[in-house]
C-alpha cells in the first residue's frame, strides 16, 4: 500500500474503531502509530513521533484557556448567574406568546459570554426552565427542545472551548475567534426567536402554554441587582481581549477570580463546591487535552502520508466548486456529528479540509465559525447529541424520553443549519467585526 | 492460581491504584488553582506595579502539563476519557457477555497505548535529568524539562495498571454523561 | 541515482526564509547535481506545521521526521546555548549579511555549535540571519535614551535582557502577534521589533516614533541535516549542500537587508517618525547593560566549550569587516 492509501484507510480505520466504542484519543493515537510504523516501516519513527506530540501538544501557552474559561463557567453556575438573567428575561418576555422560550433563548445568549461550554448551559436551563415552562403548560417536546437549541449557543458566543481548539488547528489568533464568534452566535439566537415568534403565530400547539397570571414588573432595582454581576463579568472579560488589555488566557484568569469572588460574596459557595469546581475543571482540561494530543499524532501521521496534499491536488483536479466543497463539508460535520462530539469532529476534519481552504483564498477564521456551528449541530441529533443527554439526565423526568427530547430538539437542528448556509455564503457575517 | 487469591490481589491492587490516581488528582486540582492565581498575579502586578511577572508563560506551560497528566489517571479510573458508547450499550441490552468483553478488549488496547507513551517518554527523563535541560530564556526565566518528562511517563504507567485492572475486573461502568455535572462520581 | 529529502519547517511556505529555501537552495542543488549528472534529488516538502511546530523542527530532524531541516534557534537556548552569540552582542553590526558570515564561519572554525547539533542527531549546514536589527517603537514622542526610563516595552527572548539596564524600564514578554495591541491599549509604551515585522504589523499606527537604537542583527535560522541521512548520502551530494546553504545564507541575509530598507521607508509612509539616537545615549545603554556576552562566554566556558574564544574570534570577525562596537564584549569577557 503507499503512504496515501495506508493514510487514507486510517482515517476510516478510526471512525469504525469510534463507532465500536473505542475511546476517541485512543483510536486516533493507536492507529496513526500504527499507520506510521507500516508507511514508514520503521518502528522506531512511530515511538519518536509519540514521543514529540505527547509532550509539545500540552504545553501551548493559549490552552490554559480550556482550565480557566471552564472554571469560570462552573463557577459562574454555582453563583447562580444563570438563573438571575433568566429571570430578567422572563419578566421582559412574559406577555408573547412563547416568551418563557424566548427567554431561554435570550438568558442563554448572555451566558454564553461567560462559560465555555454547551453543557453548562444545558444542565443549568434545564433545571430553570424547563419545570416554569411545564407548569405554564408549553409542550414539553418544545421545552426541553428550546434548551437543548439554545445551549449550543455557549459554544458559539465567546468564549469558547471549541473555537479555542479549532484556533489551536488551523494556527489562528484565539482573539480572533472569539470576536468572529460573536455576530454568528447573537444571529442564531435572533434566528431561535424568530422561529419561536413564527411557530407562536401560526402553529401555537406546537408551543403551547398561556400567559403569565401575574402582572408586577420587575423593579429596576432588582433588574440592576440580577444583571450587574454577569454585565460586569462580560465587560472586564470579552472587553480585556477586545481592545487587548487582557490576552485569552489572562481574561480567563480574571473571569475565573471575579466569579469566585461574586460567588462568594453572594454567599452561594461552599469550599466543598469550589474544591468540586477545581476538579471537574481539571478532568474537563485532561480529557480534551488528551484528546488534543491524540488528534496531534493524527494530523502529523496525515502529513507524513501526504493525504492532505493528495486531496487538495485531486479536489483541485477535479475542478470542485467552493459550493460542493461546502456542501461535501456539511454533510461530513453532520454524518460525524451523529455520533462524535465536537472537540473530535474538529480534531479530525479540520486537517484534512485546511489545505483546500488557504489556496482558495478563503479566510481561516471564517472556515473556522462554519466549522465549529457545523459540528455544533451534532449536540443536537441522535443517535449521540450530548446537550440532550445532558438535559435528559439532569431534568430527570421520566414523563420526558430522550426520545422527546430527540424531537424537540429537531426544528432547532433545522434553524441552525439554515443560519450555516447563511454564514457560509456570507462570510462578512463572522469577519466585520475583526476589521 | 486459585480464583479467590486472584480476585483479593487484583482488589487490593486495585484499591491501591485508585488511591493513588485520586491523590494525584488532587494534587493536579490545586494547578488548577495555581494557575488562576499566577496568571492574576502578573496582570496586576503588571499593571499596577510596572513589574511583570516574567515567568507567567513558562509557569503557565508547567501548570498545563501538571493538570492534564496528574489528572488524566483519575480521568480514566471515573471512565470519562471521551468516547461515543452507543453501540455498546445497544448490544449491552442484547448480549451483555459480548458487550463486556469487548470493552475488555478496548480497555487492553488503551493499556497497550498507554504503555508505549510511557516506554517512548522514559529515555527524554533520563536524557533531561542528566543534562538538565531547561525551557525559556537563560537571565529571564527558566524551567527544567525533567520533572514534566516525569509527570507524563508516571501517569502513563498509572493509566496502563488502570487499564489493566478494568481488563482483570471487567468492570467499566457505562455511562455517557453524568449530571448533575459537578458531582464527583465515587467509587 | 534518485535521492529522497523530505525538508520540514514548521513556518509556512510564505515565510521568506521558507520560500527562499523552495526557490533558490532547491533548484540551486538540482543545477548542480544536474551538471555532472550522477544524482537527481526527489524533494518532499513539508512547512507549515504538517509535520511539526516551529519549535519541533530539531527534534523533527533528531528524530528522522525530516532529512534536512530549518531549525528556528532562538527557541533551544538550553540545548543549543552557543547559538545566542549575536544575541548577547547587541549594538555591534545590523547587518545582516555581515553577521550571518561571522556566526557560520564561528560554527565552522570551532567545534562548539556543531557538537550541540550533533548531539541532537544533526549535522550543521549554515547560519541564517533573516532580521537587519532590533530597534524600539515607542507610542509616544522621544529623544534619546531618557525617554525610556520607567517604560514598559514589549519583547521577546534575549532581547527583554537589553532593557535590564535602563532605570525603571521593564520588558513585558510577548508574542510578535500580540505587540500591537499590548501597544494601542498602553499595557506597554513601546516594542522592541526590526523594522520589517514593523511594517507587517503595522506599528507605525500605534508606535509613530521609531528609536534608531541600531541594537544589532541576529542569528535566528540554521539548516541542518539528520545525520543517519548524511552519513548514507554520497560525497559529492555532501559537498554540494554545503555549498549551497553557503550561498542560501548570504542569499537569504541579502534579501533581509533589501526589505529591511524598503520597511523603513514604508514606515515612515504609514506616519512614522525615525529619531536617530545619539552616540553618547548608545554608549550609555550599552554601557548600562548586564554584560550579557561575558555571562554567555562563561556559563560556556564553565561547560568546558571555547565559549571566550568564540566571543573574541567573533568580535575580531566583525572589527576587520568594518563594524566599531559601541561596546567591546569581549574585551571584558577575556578579564573575568
Ligand atoms: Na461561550
Ligand atoms: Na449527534
Amino acid at each position: 500500500m503507499s503512504p496515501i492509501e495506508i493514510g487514507l484507510t486510517s482515517v476510516g480505520a478510526i471512525v469504525i474503531l469510534v463507532y465500536l466504542g473505542v475511546y476517541i484519543p485512543i483510536a486516533l493515537g493507536v492507529v496513526s502509530f500504527v499507520s506510521i510504523w507500516l508507511m514508514r516501516d520503521n518502528f522506531d519513527l512511530a515511538m519518536n513521533l509519540l514521543k514529540i506530540a505527547v509532550g509539545d501538544s500540552v504545553m501551548e501557552y493559549t490552552f490554559a484557556t480550556v482550565p480557566l474559561f471552564t472554571f469560570m463557567g462552573l463557577i459562574v453556575s454555582k453563583a447562580g448567574l444563570g438563573a438571575d438573567i433568566y429571570e430578567v428575561m422572563n419578566s421582559g418576555f412574559r406577555k408573547v406568546k412563547g416568551g418563557i422560550g424566548m427567554a431561554t433563548v435570550g438568558a442563554n445568549a448572555v451566558f454564553a459570554a461567560v462559560t465555555g461550554s454547551s453543557i453548562a448551559s444545558a444542565s443549568v436551563f434545564s433545571k430553570v426552565s424547563v419545570p416554569q415552562m411545564l407548569s405554564y403548560g408549553y409542550n414539553p417536546r418544545f421545552a426541553v427542545g428550546v434548551v437543548a437549541g439554545s445551549s449550543v449557543l455557549g459554544m458559539i458566543i465567546p468564549p469558547s472551548a471549541m473555537l479555542i481548539i479549532y484556533s489551536f488547528v488551523a494556527e489562528q489568533s484565539v482573539g480572533e475567534m472569539f470576536q468572529a464568534g460573536i455576530v454568528p452566535g447573537l444571529m442564531l439566537a435572533a434566528a431561535y426567536v424568530a422561529w419561536i415568534w413564527t411557530m407562536g403565530k401560526f402553529a401555537p400547539s406546537y408551543i403551547g402554554g398561556r400567559p403569565f397570571d401575574e402582572t408586577e414588573w420587575m423593579s429596576w432595582g432588582e433588574i440592576a441587582e440580577k444583571t450587574l454581576p454577569i454585565t460586569t463579568l462580560i465587560v472586564v472579560v470579552l472587553g480585556g481581549i477586545y481592545t487587548g488589555w487582557l490576552t485569552p488566557v489572562e481574561a480567563g484568569a480574571t473571569g475565573s477570580l471575579l466569579g469566585l469572588a461574586i460567588a462568594v460574596v453572594r454567599k452561594k459557595i461552599s469550599l466543598q463546591g469550589f474544591w468540586q469546581a477545581l476538579l471537574e475543571t481539571g478532568h474537563i482540561t485532561a480529557a480534551i487535552l488528551f484528546l488534543i494530543t491524540a488528534a496531534s499524532i493524527y494530523s502529523r501521521m496525515l502529513g507524513l502520508a501526504g493525504v492532505p496534499n493528495a486531496l487538495g491536488d485531486f479536489l483541485e483536479s477535479a475542478q470542485f466548486s467552493f459550493f460542493w466543497i461546502m456542501f461535501f463539508y456539511v454533510v461530513l460535520m453532520i454524518f460525524l456529528g451523529t455520533l462524535l462530539d465536537t472537540a473530535s469532529i474538529i480534531l479530525i476534519v479540520v486537517p484534512l479540509f485546511l489545505p483546500l481552504i488557504e489556496p482558495m483564498g478563503l479566510s481561516l477564521v471564517w472556515f473556522g465559525i462554519i466549522t465549529v456551528v457545523g459540528a455544533e449541530i451534532g449536540l443536537l441529533t441522535p443517535p449521540l447529541g450530548i446537550s440532550c443527554f445532558v438535559i435528559k439526565a439532569t431534568l430527570d423526568d421520566h414523563r420526558i424520553s430522550l426520545k422527546d427530547v430527540f424531537i424537540g430538539a429537531f426544528p432547532f437542528a433545522i434553524v441552525m443549519l439554515v443560519v450555516l448556509i447563511l454564514l457560509i455564503r456570507f462570510p462578512s457575517l463572522s469577519l466585520a467585526i475583526l476589521n | 492460581m486459585n480464583n479467590g487469591v486472584l480476585k483479593t490481589t487484583a482488589a487490593g491492587l486495585s484499591k491501591m491504584a485508585n488511591g493513588i490516581a485520586i491523590s494525584a488528582n488532587a494534587v493536579g486540582t490545586i494547578v488548577v488553582l495555581l494557575l488562576v492565581l499566577v496568571v492574576n498575579y502578573d496582570v496586576v502586578a503588571r499593571g499596577i506595579f510596572n513589574k511583570p511577572f516574567l515567568g507567567a508563560v513558562e509557569v503557565v506551560q508547567f501548570s498545563m502539563v501538571l493538570i492534564v497528566f496528574l489528572q488524566l489517571p483519575d480521568v480514566v479510573r471515573v471512565n470519562r476519557l471521551t468516547r461515543s458508547d452507543g453501540f455498546l450499550a445497544v448490544i449491552g441490552e442484547r448480549r451483555p457477555r459480548l458487550a463486556r468483553n469487548m470493552r475488555r478488549v478496548i480497555n487492553f488496547i488503551s493499556g497497550t497505548f498507554m504503555t508505549l507513551i510511557a516506554i517512548a517518554i522514559w529515555p527524554e527523563f533520563t536524557e533531561m535529568w542528566e543534562s538538565k535541560d531547561f525551557f525559556g530564556i537563560p537571565g529571564v526565566f527558566t524551567a527544567p524539562w525533567w520533572p514534566i518528562k516525569l509527570v507524563i511517563f508516571l501517569s502513563a504507567a498509572l493509566c496502563v495498571v488502570i487499564f489493566a485492572l478494568k481488563v482483570l475486573t471487567g468492570r467499566d461502568r457505562p455511562e455517557m454523561i453524568r449530571a448533575p455535572e459537578h458531582e464527583e462520581a465515587t467509587e | 541515482e534518485k535521492i529522497t529529502a523530505v525538508v520540514i519547517d514548521g513556518y509556512p511556505a510564505k515565510a521568506l526564509w521558507v520560500k527562499e529555501f523552495s526557490d533558490f537552495f532547491i533548484p540551486e542543488v538540482d543545477k548542480r547535481l544536474a551538471e555532472s549528472g550522477n544524482y537527481e534529488m526527489d524533494w518532499q516538502e513539508s512547512y507549515g506545521g504538517a509535520i511539526v511546530k516551529p519549535k519541533g523542527v530539531l527534534e523533527g530532524v533528531k528524530l528522522g521526521l525530516g532529512d534536512i531541516g530549518i531549525v528556528t534557534t532562538i527557541f533551544h537556548n538550553s540545548k543549543l546555548p552557543s547559538q545566542a552569540l549575536a544575541a548577547v552582542t547587541p549594538f555591534v553590526s545590523s547587518d545582516a549579511r555581515a553577521v550571518a558570515k561571522a556566526v557560520d564561519e564561528i560554527a565552522k572554525e570551532f567545534p562548539t555549535m556543531q557538537k550541540e547539533f550533533g548531539d541532537e542527531n544533526q549535522v550543521y549546514l549554515a547560519t541564517g540571519v533573516v532580521l537587519d536589527t532590533y530597534q524600539p517603537f515607542l507610542s509616544k514622542q522621544i529623544t534619546g535614551l531618557a525617554d525610556l526610563e520607567g517604560s514598559k516595552i514589549a519583547g521577546a527572548g534575549m532581547n527583554l535582557r537589553y532593557l535590564e539596564g535602563i532605570k525603571d524600564a521593564a520588558g513585558v514578554r510577548g508574542g510578535l502577534t500580540d505587540f500591537y495591541n499590548m501597544v494601542q491599549t498602553g499595557l506597554t509604551d513601546g516594542a522592541l521589533l526590526w523594522p520589517e515585522a514593523a511594517k507587517t504589523f503595522k506599528i507605525a499606527e500605534v508606535a509613530p516614533y521609531m528609536l534608531k537604537a541600531d541594537l544589532g542583527a541576529v542569528n535566528s535560522k540554521t539548516i541542518t541535516v539528520n545525520k543517519d541521512y548524511w552519513e548514507k548520502l554520497p560525497d559529492e551530494v555532501k559537498g554540494v549542500l554545503q555549498d549551497v546553504a553557503v550561498l542560501y545564507r548570504d542569499h537569504v541575509a541579502g534579501i533581509a537587508m533589501d526589505r529591511a530598507g524598503e520597511s523603513q521607508d514604508a514606515y515612515v509612509a504609514a506616519g512614522g517618525t525615525i529619531v536617530e539616537m545619539s552616540a553618547e545615549d548608545r554608549k550609555a545603554w550599552a554601557d548600562a547593560m548586564p554584560n550579557i556576552a561575558a555571562e554567555w562566554a562563561k556559563s560556556l566556558d564553565d561547560a568546558g566549550e571555547p565559549g571566550t574564544e568564540m566571543l573574541e574570534a567573533y568580535m575580531a570577525k566583525l572589527k576587520a569587516a568594518g563594524f566599531e562596537p559601541v561596546r567591546d564584549w569581549a574585551a571584558e569577557a577575556a578579564m573575568n
